[in-house]
């Protein structure tokens, strides 16, 4: 087995458990301390496995790009409320796969917050991205769905307002309210519900315009210079 | 960016210090350490960032005011019932509750602004060089690109602009044109990488064990200083397990005081905070001594 | 003994296109060799094959040894210290985002302990000087200081073979100078065999032990510097349009004795050979037509990027008759890409007025359909589709103009192809091509020289030609004296924002002593305003056929 794989495990079966055990006997109000710290361990078998695969000159170079465009794309794309990170991110998961699409994800948003601002809420950024770009790899990489843009367009609204949005908002809810109530989070779900709905079709327009072409674009580096041409399977054919 | 005495220390110390400054300040809800939090958070924040820092410190009251009163609309435990909103009882505990867990966010957030000042992205990465070096590479690999991608956007965009594929005023036209830049300019870093990747490969990269440069290094000013935090956060961890940051708001008032070991600790969590306003205050004034005696 | 040596390579791509065939080549030890020839004449190729990591994938055959060991039998490790390779472009060769972190990042590679690696990386910022800027963002480097950072970071881990594709075809001409001197100094200083490709031959060919020429996919001449020139002008080669001036106005104008290589023996020589003033010094003034109406013109144009930043723009002033090629020349960060940005109406001046065919700019509707376009300094910049022809249909649906543009610009048998598969002068072809099919009566282009050999220069200025002829105007901002010299009818010098003086190019750099071309700085004390080559040639003629 591999090193990464016990790591995980460890990680699952041990560190994970032994935090909620934990975090229920500290004193006082330890939502945010025990939720952020059971998401950075989520994060570590990630990592881990990234440094045991010893990446590649070309794989390191391909996944920095994506990065920096799922970043830099606020600024090709200048209309205020308009964010078309989730829609890159994603992309790199479909021609990747989940394992690089978490990697992209989790890795703009630690990025883009060097140059805006580190806060409590990096982790679950981090996190959050990173699923977005897992889910598309799983569904799209493996050819559960098609490659079609409707479908890509479709798949990322549904995944910006149900489930990367949802997840953002529980940090809200863990780091200012006192006492954790279902009618309390589903305040913050609710009013958050605008916002999230406006960067799914935010998403949904990228993925449903750009994904083909960019996709294309991934694809035409990838067979000219034979990088990343198998990620555990998921070559497309 | 920021340089100061305390950011000038080596990058493990500044992040062990946050680390024990924000994991105190969310774990311990006593109000006595939640004062003594803002204001040592407040006092470096405003040293490290001058008048600009009051902005944002001014921004946080009305924050800091909604979230308290906010949080009793969802917890209506308490005896001493203020009013009724929709029918359900406002208590006094709530609020009080609702204060501390504001507070808490006012002064992780002051925190995180002082963080962002001090661990400059370089100090992040090396400091995670060698615990984890190919994500730190790669981190390093997209701090490097954006700048540049933010450029040749801003040089697309012009480009396009001068022969007739500029966006008018319309949002719409805008996101039109925006795909357009942001296709032009996948194509253009898709090519770049390739060139980084070979120039990685040309200068060794995959060829077996790597090393990390340490352009930081512990010295021994360094050492002490972490010795130091060490104790004082030991100290407050032992006099907290004793009970001495016990704080509970609903459904009954209980706050530990303030006295005999329990003030022990209460003034090494102080001092703990106040390490790098003090290393800033005490390198402004050797500077003016130095300087006055000219 | 050799160094390295190339024994019978032959290599082909994949699809079969044949790159290298039977390359044999000996290199010792601390040689200055330059390799050269038209792009598409393998020497990348060739390079490629000094470093396996980089070699290409397809056939080949033949062998490669470096110090008697085939290149194969080397580890990865091995190589990667011995041999050095820096390529073209400064800012995609940066790996990390920190000067100092980039110096290290080949020592990293190589596993080096932080002892050895603080050592080395102080000594290369100390002989790079790069000590001033070493904290600094790599972002925040200009393009000399980049390849510069790219120079010292191969160097941090002490080739003894340092291999340069074109390092300083993205440079503006003093970086250029800049980063040969250095080369020139490890070579000298340090013993480290160099070899490079390049451009810009003026610079490195006097200095050169060795010239290999290659042509199609073979080493065609390969000899010291001098006899390459003899050899290329005996046996008519196309490739001899590519040498230093001093070498084409000696040969051209059938000079005798030691060929001249740089401007100090080229002036000797001409010296020598007019021992006496010559009876004609002086060129008639090209034809220029009757001032036409204005096509463009800047009337006080005051600029600054932010309120209180220095302006850059102060007071431009000029005029721009019709269907002329206007050229505007002048140093880095002079503001001439601001100049036209102002043109375009993506900078507003806070002063004066920019007029195009006496129309205020702001004022003009649809400015740039069928008025005004502007080729962008990186051609790359207009590139989006899969196919050059899925770019171009970007701008129109009218088949017809399309085919006619594409054969303008000589680019009708790479429609097909990814614009990134182009060589750069293509590239610079296909985005011309791109830019006319808004059919501009003026056209702006912003250092369209960068970057491309001499060969596609000639070909692009053909086309500046033809559109001139069908009576489009343009204007375009260069480093290249060379170029606007021979090609534009005027010449302006652009300097601390404004616009000093405006000549045709003879009364222009024939004024000039220091900015000005490499034939009039060899001829000038002969001559008054032999400002190319063909200049000097002529004139050397003409008072030879005078004299008896």
């Amino acid at each position: 087995m591999k090193k990464s794989h016990i790591a995980t495990l460890i990680v699952f079966l041990a560190v994970i458990p032994a935090t909620l055990v934990l975090g229920s006997r500290l004193p006082g109000r330890a939502y945010y301390v025990t939720s952020t710290l059971v998401i950075v361990e989520l994060l570590i078998p990630f990592f881990l496995a990234f440094e045991g695969r010893r990446p590649q000159a070309r794989e390191l170079v391909l996944l920095a790009v994506m990065c920096a465009l799922a970043v830099a794309g606020r600024v090709a794309i200048p209309v205020p409320g308009f964010k078309a990170i989730f829609a890159v991110i994603m992309i790199a998961g479909i021609a990747f796969g989940p394992e690089s699409g978490f990697l992209v994800g989790a890795v703009s948003a630690l990025a883009s917050n060097f140059f805006y601002s580190q806060g409590p809420y990096t982790p679950w950024q981090m996190m959050a991205y990173g699923a977005g770009g897992m889910l598309a790899g799983f569904l799209f990489a493996k050819n559960l769905l098609p490659r079609k843009p409707v479908v890509m367009g479709l798949f990322g609204f549904l995944a910006v307002a149900f489930f990367v949005g949802p997840l953002l908002d529980t940090c809200s809810v863990f780091l200012v309210l006192s006492k954790i109530s279902l009618k309390g989070a589903m305040a913050f779900y609710v009013s958050g519900f605008a916002v999230n709905v406006n960067q799914a079709i935010a998403t949904a327009a990228v993925l449903l315009l750009l994904g083909k072409p960019l996709l294309e674009k991934l694809d035409r580096v990838k067979t000219k210079y034979g990088i990343l041409a198998v990620e555990e399977g998921s070559g497309h054919p | 960016m920021t340089s100061d005495a305390f950011s000038n220390r080596h990058p493990a110390v500044n992040f062990l210090f946050f680390l024990g400054a924000i994991g105190f300040a969310v774990l311990i809800q006593h109000p006595a350490y939640l004062i003594a939090g803002a204001l040592g958070a407040a006092a470096y924040y405003l040293l490290l960032s001058g008048r600009k820092g009051w902005k944002r410190i001014g921004m946080l009251v009305p924050m800091f005011l909604l979230l308290t009163a906010v949080n009793p609309l969802f917890n209506t435990y308490g005896e001493r019932v203020l009013f009724h909103v929709f029918g359900r009882p406002y208590t006094l505990e709530a609020l009080l509750y609702g204060g501390a867990i504001a507070g808490v966010f006012v002064v992780m957030m002051l925190w995180f602004g002082c963080y962002n000042a001090v661990m400059t992205s370089d100090k992040f990465t090396s400091l995670f060089g060698n615990l984890i070096p190919a994500l730190s590479l790669l981190l390093v690999m997209v701090l490097r690109m954006i700048p540049g991608f933010i450029r040749k956007a801003g040089q697309i965009t012009l480009a396009r602009r001068a022969i007739g594929l500029g966006a008018g005023e319309k949002n719409r036209d805008k996101i039109r044109h925006g795909m357009g830049v942001l296709s032009a300019l996948t194509d253009w870093a898709l090519e770049g990488s390739v060139v980084t990747g070979d120039s990685m490969r040309a200068r060794g990269y995959g060829s077996g064990r790597r090393t990390s440069f340490q352009i930081y290094t512990m010295k021994r000013g360094d050492w002490c200083l972490l010795a130091v935090l060490m104790f004082l956060a030991a100290a407050v961890i032992a006099v907290s397990a004793m009970g001495a940051t016990a704080a509970e708001f609903t459904p009954v008032l209980s706050i530990a005081p303030v006295s005999g070991i329990y003030a022990l600790g209460f003034a090494a969590y102080c001092a703990y905070l106040l390490i790098p306003s003090v290393l800033h205050l005490k390198e402004e004034l050797q500077w003016r001594r130095s300087r006055s005696k000219i | 003994m050799a160094q390295i040596e190339i024994q019978n390579l032959t290599f082909s791509y994949p699809s079969g296109r044949s790159a290298l065939s039977d390359v044999n080549l000996t290199i010792h030890r601390g040689e200055y060799v330059v390799l050269w020839g038209k792009s598409g004449s393998g020497k990348t190729t060739l390079l490629r094959h000094l470093k396996t990591v980089l070699t290409p994938y397809g056939k080949r055959s033949g062998e490669i040894l470096l110090d008697g060991v085939p290149l194969t039998e080397l580890s990865q490790r091995e190589q990667a210290g011995k041999i050095g390779f820096v390529m073209q472009n400064p800012d995609d060769q940066i790996v990390t985002d920190k000067v100092w972190h980039e110096l290290a990042f080949g020592l990293e590679s190589l596993g080096c302990d932080q002892k050895t690696m603080r050592a080395r990386v102080a000594e290369m910022a100390c002989y790079f000087g790069i000590q001033d800027w070493f904290h600094r963002d790599v972002a925040n480097l200009s393009g000399g200081q980049k390849q510069l950072l790219n120079l010292a970071s191969i160097m941090a881990m002490q080739p003894e073979v340092l291999i340069l594709d074109e390092p300083t075809s993205q440079l503006d001409p003093i970086a250029a100078s800049d980063f040969l001197n250095t080369l020139r100094k490890i070579n000298t200083e340090l013993g480290t065999t160099v070899i490079i490709t390049e451009h810009r031959i003026e610079d490195i060919f006097p200095y050169a032990d060795r010239a290999v020429m290659m042509d199609g996919g073979r080493v065609i001449a390969d000899d010291a510097p001098r006899a390459t020139a003899e050899h290329l002008w005996s046996s008519g080669s196309g490739m001899f349009s590519a040498m230093p001036t001093p070498v084409r106005v000696f040969y051209g104008a059938g000079g005798t004795g030691e060929c001249p290589l740089t401007v100090r023996e080229g002036r000797n020589w001409l010296s020598r050979a007019f021992p006496e003033p010559p009876k004609h010094t002086a060129l008639p003034e090209r034809g220029n037509a009757e001032p036409a109406e204005c096509a463009l013109s800047m009337k006080e144009v005051w600029f600054r990027y932010e309120k209180d930043s220095p302006d850059v723009l102060r007071g431009v002033t000029a005029e721009v008759p019709r269907g002329c090629l206007y050229a505007i020349v002048g140093g880095n960060g002079a503001g001439k890409s601001t100049m036209l940005k102002a043109v375009c109406g993506t900078c507003r001046p806070y002063r004066g007025k920019i007029r195009v065919f006496g129309r205020p700019v702001e004022k003009t509707p649809n400015l740039f359909q069928g008025c005004l376009a502007m080729l962008p300094q990186d051609p790359k910049s207009l590139f989006v589709g899969k196919t050059v022809l899925e770019d171009l249909r970007e701008m129109t649906r009218d088949e017809e103009l399309l085919a006619k543009t594409a054969a303008l610009c000589q680019i009708t048998p790479l429609l097909q192809s990814h614009p990134y598969d182009l060589s750069g002068g293509e590239q610079q072809r296909a985005a011309l091509a791109k830019v006319l099919l808004t059919q501009p009566k003026l056209l702006l282009l912003d250092e369209p020289t960068k970057g491309i050999d001499c060969f596609f220069k000639e070909t692009f200025a053909g086309i500046l030609a033809k559109l001139k002829a069908e009576g489009i105007t343009i204007v375009m901002v260069s480093h290249d004296v060379e170029f606007c010299a021979r090609y534009a009818d005027w010449v302006s010098m652009f300097f601390d924002g404004q616009i000093l003086t405006t000549d045709t190019p003879r009364r222009f750099f024939g004024a000039n002593s220091f900015y000005t071309t490499a034939a009039n700085r060899m001829s000038r004390h002969v001559f008054q305003n032999a400002v190319t080559a063909e200049d000097v040639i002529a004139l050397c003629r003409k008072n030879r056929e005078d004299t008896p």
